[in-house]
Order: structure tokens, then sequence, then C-alpha cells
């Protein structure tokens, strides 16, 4: 089609037409690219990882201060129990809380200076290791770091 | 009237003279009649220690000693207590001993004072199988009336008696089984055959008995924690003689070793880090027949702990060797109180190292060429894990999550260590067997931990192909908004 | 053969007044002058909007609320999701970039007047917006629950609570507690994905509808004097086809910054470990932080900090308020009090979030 000035009838120079064509198509086809390079990382995103979620693997477990030297406490760590000892000299250790010989919940005695079982009279020693008793195995341990006043306890 | 006077000072004196010497058989009437019935217990009482010290029978039994008469003298309403039986002894005992007003004050004792209140506590102050009082008293040991200072040689608790005193009851199967089936009752006889019992039996008083080691009022079960022979406390209780060099001097054995032990491996897991797991002394030396484990023993001693090591080197050609050249097994490489970790500089053919003590180009050469390549090889090993874990650490720095090839890295430790095992074997072909698996996981790791380092640089390859994606389209976009308004000047310019 | 453009468009015209509003907006169009540029920056902060709320919900889709799992699971998405690390760097990258270009916006407008009548409306939902952006900043800072979010969460509620009478519930209910905890966390994810989004929405709506409405203001030297004919541009499709382009430029800037300078996230928030040397806020509330720090802590018989706040408080409110009592704009004449206000506002914001920065 060929374009002229109404006023004076001069033809006006021709617009290329293979450039529009070629300008329309980079323009679209640069539209697809660029919705496609949006688009894909959005779809591999929203696609489920091969570990389909987060894992707990920390917990706060009180304040240095607040756990005397030569006792023990019980604290929840996710959906278990984990027994939190301070030994006499000052350390902080952490164990999993269930018995290893019918899954009751130990405790920290005193006057043995163990963790020890009510149940059928276990005994660990502050190791985890089953030193007396029915357990047939150690207790495992729990990660324990000391910032400042605050004791956390990660698994390991 | 001067002679009149004369005798009225005899006379005096003699009264006096006389009173005293009722007195003085007032002192001990008990102990008067009773010989004279030639009584067993009044007799041993003559040599007694507390009869030197001027206490009477009641001073134990009670009553008056002051007076031969019975219902006066052992009248259970005027304080006799008869003959005390159960924990009723060691109270009579205790009631002296254990008071400082009468033991310092009047007696100007310095003993302790706290023998029962230890006796209580410890194992032998459990209660009897009569459920009715302690298992152990005080004249159980020290016997009723013949007592003597423990540093007498006529005591039951001086050394060289003492291990017959224990051996009343511990050698006794019928009566320790009441208490405890599974405590052993040969220690006695364990204990001849060991070099302190044997010099205890020539009559040396200063080597190590019974009490010497598992304390005397104190004695706790070998488990418990506050025992003196408790793992963690024996190095202190046999170092009492042993570290000691002036007492050990006349025996001309070394005096260091648990100082040596203490800065060995053995010593720093069992005395810092509490690992019950670790040796102390009497699992090497035994306790009650503590002897140094024999020559060609050692490896099997060694071997009830580091029990690979022993068999591999129990089958390997070193046995041999050393036994007949009267080289003690694993002490020679590795030292007996003193050990530290192995360092890989111990193995090969360079001058620190063992092997070159036997090995050299020269002479033993089929054991210089593998003594060489195993080296190598560990060496060889443990650079690639340097490698590798640094690949990993300088991933995780970029922040690319590497817990998968941290724990296959696991692999790669556990056959370093593996190898340090097999050195043992000194065997070239088995050691490389261990190597080669380690080096297998090592590489596979690196492989990841590229890719995932790459993944890292896809990342910048990403963002540039999308960058010329957009770059096009942004361009043509411009085009034709310029387009678009050249087009909308030319229709504006027509009308 | 009628395409597929023009059918669906007739469907829709039977269906509502289509010719009418393709009609009104053919009719729209855009001054072109030297100050025509800044009329794009209200469109690059929908841009961004948009771009929060896209990598905002996908986000949703991995993100865990909650003291135990925030940390962790922004963790999971940097390095566990595919192209987490992305998304989650574009969400951060742009949420500080729509802060900026809504700052730009705003005193583009400012000193242009545009505010005037009969776009005062315009301005205050414009206003509303930018308190909202900024609150979306402050709750969004937190989610990641890290150190520094948390001890910069607890100093800016510690200021809410300065202000007098109100200022302690303000704080307790911002802070769930009187502490800042898991609670809090809980709220300001509430406040950050659901409460804010709305409110803002309403807003933008009628922001939007009022800009389509009323178009785009002239400049002032264009208007008292003899009416001559301004330069414009069509706002379909020129200006649109305009904003796209700088859209993507804007898109491809956050891609780079994206992939080089990948969002931190730290260490994990402990409440019982001590601030980390340093703390302060993000950079759009350093100024007012730095302020404050600046203030003694008792002047005459206030406090110094309810001061600040309360000074603070006032200058907002007179700058929303501005429409109202800047009547000479509204008439048409030179303000060059606006001006003077403009300058000294904008000198000192970024004066003293250079200190700030640099303190």
């Amino acid at each position: 089609m060929k374009r002229s000035s109404e006023k004076t009838n001069q033809p006006i120079a021709p617009i290329d037409e293979p450039k529009r064509d070629f300008l329309k198509l980079i323009l679209s086809g640069g539209f697809v690219a660029w919705a496609a390079s949006v688009v894909y990382p959005v779809l591999m995103y929203l696609k489920p990882p091969h570990q389909a979620e987060v894992v707990v693997s920390t917990v706060k477990a009180g304040k240095l201060s607040e756990l005397e030297k030569d006792s023990g406490k019980i604290i929840k760590f996710g959906t278990k129990p984990v027994i939190l000892i301070r030994t006499g000299t000052g350390e902080v250790r952490a164990f999993s809380a269930t018995c290893t010989h019918l899954d009751c919940t130990v405790q920290y005695k005193k006057d043995l200076g163990l963790i020890w079982c009510a149940c059928h009279n276990g005994r660990y020693d502050l190791n985890g290791r089953n030193v007396a008793g029915p357990p047939p195995r150690p207790l495992n341990e729990y990660k324990v770091v000391v910032q400042g006043d605050e004791i956390a306890v990660h698994k390991v | 009237m001067d002679g009149m006077k004369r005798i009225r000072t005899i006379l005096f004196w003699a009264g006096v003279a006389l009173l005293l010497l009722s007195a003085a058989n007032a002192e001990d009437k008990c102990l008067a009649c009773h010989s004279q019935m030639g009584d067993k217990p009044s007799k041993m009482f003559l040599g007694d220690v507390h009869n030197k010290k001027g206490i009477t029978c009641a001073g134990c039994h009670g009553g008056n000693s002051n007076t031969d008469e019975v219902e006066e003298a052992m009248n259970s309403k005027k304080g006799y207590l008869g003959v005390p039986s159960g924990d009723a002894i060691s109270q009579a005992c205790a009631n002296c001993h254990s008071n400082a007003s009468r033991m310092v004050k009047e007696y100007q004792s310095d003993l302790t004072r706290k023998q029962l209140e230890l006796l209580t506590g410890s194992v032998h102050g459990k209660l009897s199988t009569t459920g009715k009082e302690r298992i152990v008293q005080c004249t159980t040991c020290h016997n009723a009336h013949g007592i003597v200072s423990a540093t007498n040689p006529a005591s039951p608790v001086y050394p060289l008696n003492v291990t017959k005193t224990c051996a009343k009851c511990h050698a006794n199967a019928t009566f320790m089984r009441q208490y405890n089936p599974a405590l052993s009752i040969d220690q006695m006889e364990k204990y001849r055959t060991s070099v302190h019992g044997k010099k205890n039996a020539q009559g040396d008083a200063k080597v190590a008995a019974c009490a010497s080691c598992h304390g005397s009022h104190d004695i706790r079960s070998v488990a418990d924690v506050k025992s003196k022979v408790y793992a963690t406390n024996l190095p202190a209780t046999c170092g009492k003689c042993h570290a000691n060099a002036g007492y050990m001097k006349e025996y001309k054995i070394p005096s260091d070793q648990v100082k040596k032990f203490t800065s060995s491996v053995h010593g720093k897991a069992l005395l810092e880090k509490n690992d019950l797991g670790a040796p102390s002394c009497n699992d090497c030396h035994g306790n009650h027949g503590a002897v140094p484990p024999g020559v060609e023993s050692i490896s099997k001693v060694c071997g009830t702990c580091h029990a690979l090591n022993a068999d591999l080197f129990s089958a390997s050609p070193h046995k041999k060797a050393f036994d007949t050249r009267r080289l003690p097994e694993c002490e020679t490489c590795h030292g007996n109180h003193e050990i530290v970790s192995a360092p890989s500089e111990l193995l090969g053919v360079s001058s620190d190292a063992v092997c070159a003590r036997c090995h050299s180009e020269t002479k033993n050469t089929k054991g210089y060429a593998v003594a060489k390549s195993m080296r190598q090889l560990v060496d060889s090993l443990e650079h690639e894990e340097l490698h590798v874990n640094a690949l990993v650490d300088d991933a995780q720095q970029r922040g690319i999550e590497m817990g998968e090839a941290e724990f296959k890295l696991r692999d790669v430790r556990q056959s370093r260590l593996e190898s340090r095992t097999m050195v043992h074997s000194f065997s070239g072909e088995k050691m490389k067997e261990v190597i080669d698996k380690g080096l297998g996981v090592s590489s596979v790791v690196a492989a990841e931990v590229n890719l995932a380092v790459e993944d890292f640089y896809f990342r910048r390859w990403g963002l540039g192909v999308a960058t010329l994606i957009i770059s096009i389209l942004a361009g043509s976009l411009y085009l034709m908004i310029r387009r678009i308004e050249r087009a909308q000047a030319a229709s504006s310019d027509i009308e | 053969m009628k395409s597929l453009w023009k059918r669906g468009y007739e469907w829709i015209g039977e269906r509502v007044q289509l010719d009418e509003l393709i009609e009104f907006m053919g009719k729209k169009y855009v001054p072109v002058h030297r100050h025509s540029i800044w009329y794009y920056f209200g469109g690059v902060s929908l841009f961004l909007f948009i771009i929060q709320v896209v990598t905002g919900i996908l986000l949703l889709m991995y993100y865990k609320s909650g003291e135990e799992l925030a940390f962790e699971s922004i963790q999971f998405i940097m390095s566990k999701v595919q192209f987490g690390w992305l998304i989650r760097s574009v969400h951060s990258w742009a949420a500080n970039l729509f802060v900026l270009a809504a700052m730009i916006h705003m005193f583009s407008v400012f000193f242009e007047r545009s505010y005037r009548k009969p776009r005062e409306m315009t301005w205050v939902t414009g206003m509303f917006m930018f308190f909202l952006a900024l609150g979306f900043g402050f709750s969004g800072y937190l989610l990641p629950w890290n150190e520094l979010a948390y001890f910069a969460t607890k100093v800016g509620t510690d200021i809410a609570g300065v202000v007098p009478g109100v200022g302690k519930t303000i704080m307790e209910f911002l802070r769930g507690g009187e502490e800042v905890t898991g609670a809090t966390l809980s709220r300001f994810f509430g406040l950050h994905v659901a409460v804010l989004p709305g409110i803002f929405t309403v807003f933008l709506s009628i922001h939007l509808v009022l800009v389509q409405l009323q178009g785009m203001t002239h400049p002032m030297e264009h208007e008292g004097g003899p009416r001559y004919e301004v330069k414009k541009m069509p706002f379909f499709p020129n200006f649109v086809l305009r904003d796209l382009l700088l859209w993507l430029i804007v898109l491809n800037v956050i891609a780079i910054l994206a992939v080089f300078f990948p969002w931190e996230l730290g260490r994990k928030a402990d409440p019982f470990a001590p601030a980390p040397a340093g703390i302060r806020p993000e950079w759009y509330f350093l100024f007012m932080f730095q302020t404050l720090k600046y203030i003694p802590a008792q002047v005459w018989f206030i406090d110094g900090e309810v001061l600040g706040i309360m000074l603070f408080g006032v200058g907002g409110l007179l700058w929303l308020l501005v429409p109202f009592w800047d009547q000479k704009s509204s008439r048409g004449e030179k303000n060059r009090l606006i001006n003077y206000v403009g300058l000294g506002v904008v000198g000192y914001i970024i004066a003293l979030s250079i200190l700030g920065w640099t303190a």
C-alpha cells in the first residue's frame, strides 16, 4: 500500500515492509524469550526440591547461670526429650533423654554423679555410655554450644 | 618427840603408797579379776595400746572398773554394756576415736577421727546379710583386745599382715558369695605372683599391700567414682609410691611413669576426657598380679583394645623378627607409658622414621621398599584429603550448600584412619587397597564440588543470557517506540 | 477473518462499555518537557511493588514463620530450592529499590507541586502508601529472624514505645508482648503478608484511578502565562511502551544485583547474645535513627527521645498536609518556600543518612 500525502499528493518515503515484519518478529520473539526466562525459574522454584522441607536442628536451652553445677534438667528438642547436664567442673553436655532399654525418660542423680533411669535402675555415665543395668546402648549425644549465658543444643 | 614425828611421816607416806597402790589396782579391777580367771581377751589386752594408755575394760564395755563386786562392776543399769555386738562395737570405738576432745586434748593423738564416718560410707559399711548391722566392724580388722598401732609389726593391718586379714573374708568363697558372687576371691593368690606380693612375702613393708591401694576405712567398690582404684584415680594411687623418686630409689626402676602416662594419648583420654575406654595402670599391668608384660606378650596386651593392630602384627613378618631379636613388640615403635598418637613421620625411610632403624637401602631391603611405598601411599591420601576438604570449604565460602559432600568426606577420613591400622600388616598390597578406596571417594567428592561450583558460575552465565534477552527485547521495543512516534510525527505533519 | 484480539474485544464489548473506555484512554496524553522524566517514577514504584507481590507469594511457598524455623527455612530457600537464591535476593533488593523509587517519586511530585488542586487526594493516598511501604520494610526485615533483624526490631519498637501516653501500648501491640519474641515474628508476618498488602491495595487502587481520571499534571511554568500548546505524547501507546522499556531495564538491574550482590542471611537471632557492634536500622530509617542519637537526653522538661519522635510526627503530618497549607501553588502562584522546604528535607535526609552509615 503506497502512502501519499493528501495535500500535496507527493509520495512519502515508503515504509520498509520487510523491516516492519522483522522488527515485529524480533519484538514478539524477544517477548516470548523474556517470558520464558521469567517463567522458567519460577516453575523450577515451585518444583518441590529433594528435601521437601526444612528440618529442626537447633533449640535454645535456657541460661547457663540458671543451670547449677552438678545438676541436670530435661528440655524439649522438637518432639524429643533431651537431658541437659552440667558437670561438677562446669561443663555442659546434652544427651537424648530416652532410655535405650524401654524408652523411659532418664534423669540426673546427684548422689550417684550419673544419669539414671527410674524404670529399671539403668545407669549412664556423664558421657552417655551405658555403665550399669539393662540399657543395651549409650544415649545419643547432642552438641552443646554456650554463647555468653545462653545454652543452645544442636543435633549432631 | 623426833621419833614420833618420823613414825608419823613414814606412816603418812605408807598410807599414801597404799592409797596409790590401791588406786593403781582400782584402775582396772575388771582386768585383774578376769586375768585371774585365765580369760583370753584379758591376756591379749595386756599388750593392747589402749591398756598402755590407761584405758580400762570399762572404757569399751561400760560398767565400773573400780570395783570387783560383780553387781557393781557389771551392772547394766549403771552403764555396763556387756559384749557389744553389731554396730554397737564400732560405736563403742567411735565414742573416743571420733571425739576430738578425747583424742586431742586427753590423749594428744594426731590420729584421724573420721574412721567410722568413712567406714559407714564405704562399701564395707553396707548392711550385712542379717540386715541389722554393717558387714564390717572395727574389730573385724583390728581385733578386739590386742589392738596395736597399724605401724606395729604385730598389728593385723600392718602391711605384712594385712593381706591375711583381708583374705579372711575376701578369699572365702562361701562368705563372698553372700555379698558379691561376681567378685573374684583369688586376689591374694594373684598378689603373691606379683612383684609387690613377692617382696611383701619376703618382709618388705614398703611395697604395696591391700590397704596401700584400696584405702583402709574408705574402701569403695572399684566401680565407684570416688574409689582410690577407680580407673581415673588409679594413676595417682599408683603414683603415690611409683612417682616418688626418693621412695623408689632402692628398687632401681624409673619413677617417671605417671608423668609420662599423663601426657600420653591414653593418659589424656583417661584423665582429661574421662574416657573409661582408655587404659589405666591395671589394664596393662594387671591389678593384684601386677607385673609388666613380657616381651612376647606386649602385642597381646595392647591387643586387648587395639585388636585389629595386634592381629595384623601377629600375622606380619615383624612378629617373628621382633621376637627372635627380643624386641618388645608394640613398644619398640610406640613406647610404653609415653605413647602419643602416631604421626605419619613415624612411617617410611627418612631419618626420623622408626622403620629406618632397621631397614635401609642396603640392609633388610625388602622391608625398606615396603616402608617407602606405604609412606608414599599415606602421604598421597593425606594430600588428597586436604585438597578435597579445601575445595569443600571454598565452595561453602561462596555460599554453596555442602552438606552431602561433607557427609561423603567422612569416608575419606575413615580410609585414612583404616590405613593407619593397615600399616601393621607391613604389606604393600593391603595398604594400597585401603588407600585406593579413600582416593576413590575423594575424587567423587571433588567432582561433586566442582559441579556445585559450576552451578555458582551458571548463575552468572544465566544472568548473561537473561541480560541478552532483555537487551534484545528492550532494543526492539525502543525501535518500535521510535517507529511509532515517527509515524505519529509524520501523520501530524501531514495534517 | 477476524483476528483473535478483535474477536475478544467484541465479545467483551457486548457486555461492558468498552468503546467509551477505549476512546477515553486514547485521549489521555502526557506532557513532554524537561521535567517529564520524573513521570516515570510512579510507574517504576508500581512495577517494583508488583515484583514484591510476585516474589513474596513465591517465598510464601517455602518460608516458615516461627522462631525455630524462620531462619532455617530461608537457609533452605537459599540452598535447596531451585532458583530460591534468586527469588529471595530479588525480593530483598526490590524492597529497597521500591522504597527508593517511592521516595524519588514523592520528592519529584513535591517539587513539581503536583499535589496541588485537584490532586490533593492523590498526594494523600500516595503518602499513606509511603508510610505503608516503610511498614512493609520494617515488618519484612524481621522475618528472616537473623541477628541484625532481631536487634533492629528491638531498637525500632523501643522507639515506638517512647511516644507519650500510648507509646507503651503501641509497643506491646507491635511486639505481641513486652519483649521481641516469636510472638513478634508471628505478628510481623501477619502484618507483612496480609494486613499491609490489603490496606495498600485499597490506597493503590484509589491512587491509580485518580491518576487515570485526572491525568498527569502540567508543570507550573506552563500555566498562568500565555496558554501555548504544550508538547505532549499519547499515554497509549507511547508512554506505556516507554514505561515498559524502563521496567525491563529495572528488572535487569535487579537481576544483576541478585547475582553479584546476593542478599546475606547472617547468623540466627540470639536474644541472649549481646547486640553485635554497629547495629542500625535499614537505610531508609537511618536519618531518623541518627537524629535521635544527636538529641540530648533531656531538653527542657521533655525527654530527648520523646521530643525527637514528636518532631518527626509533626513534620510528617505537615508533609502529609502540604496540599492544604500550600494555597499559593493551588492558585498557580510561585511558592519559593516549597523549594526551600523540599531541599531542606532532602538535604537533611541525605546528610543524616550518610552520618548514620559512617558512624
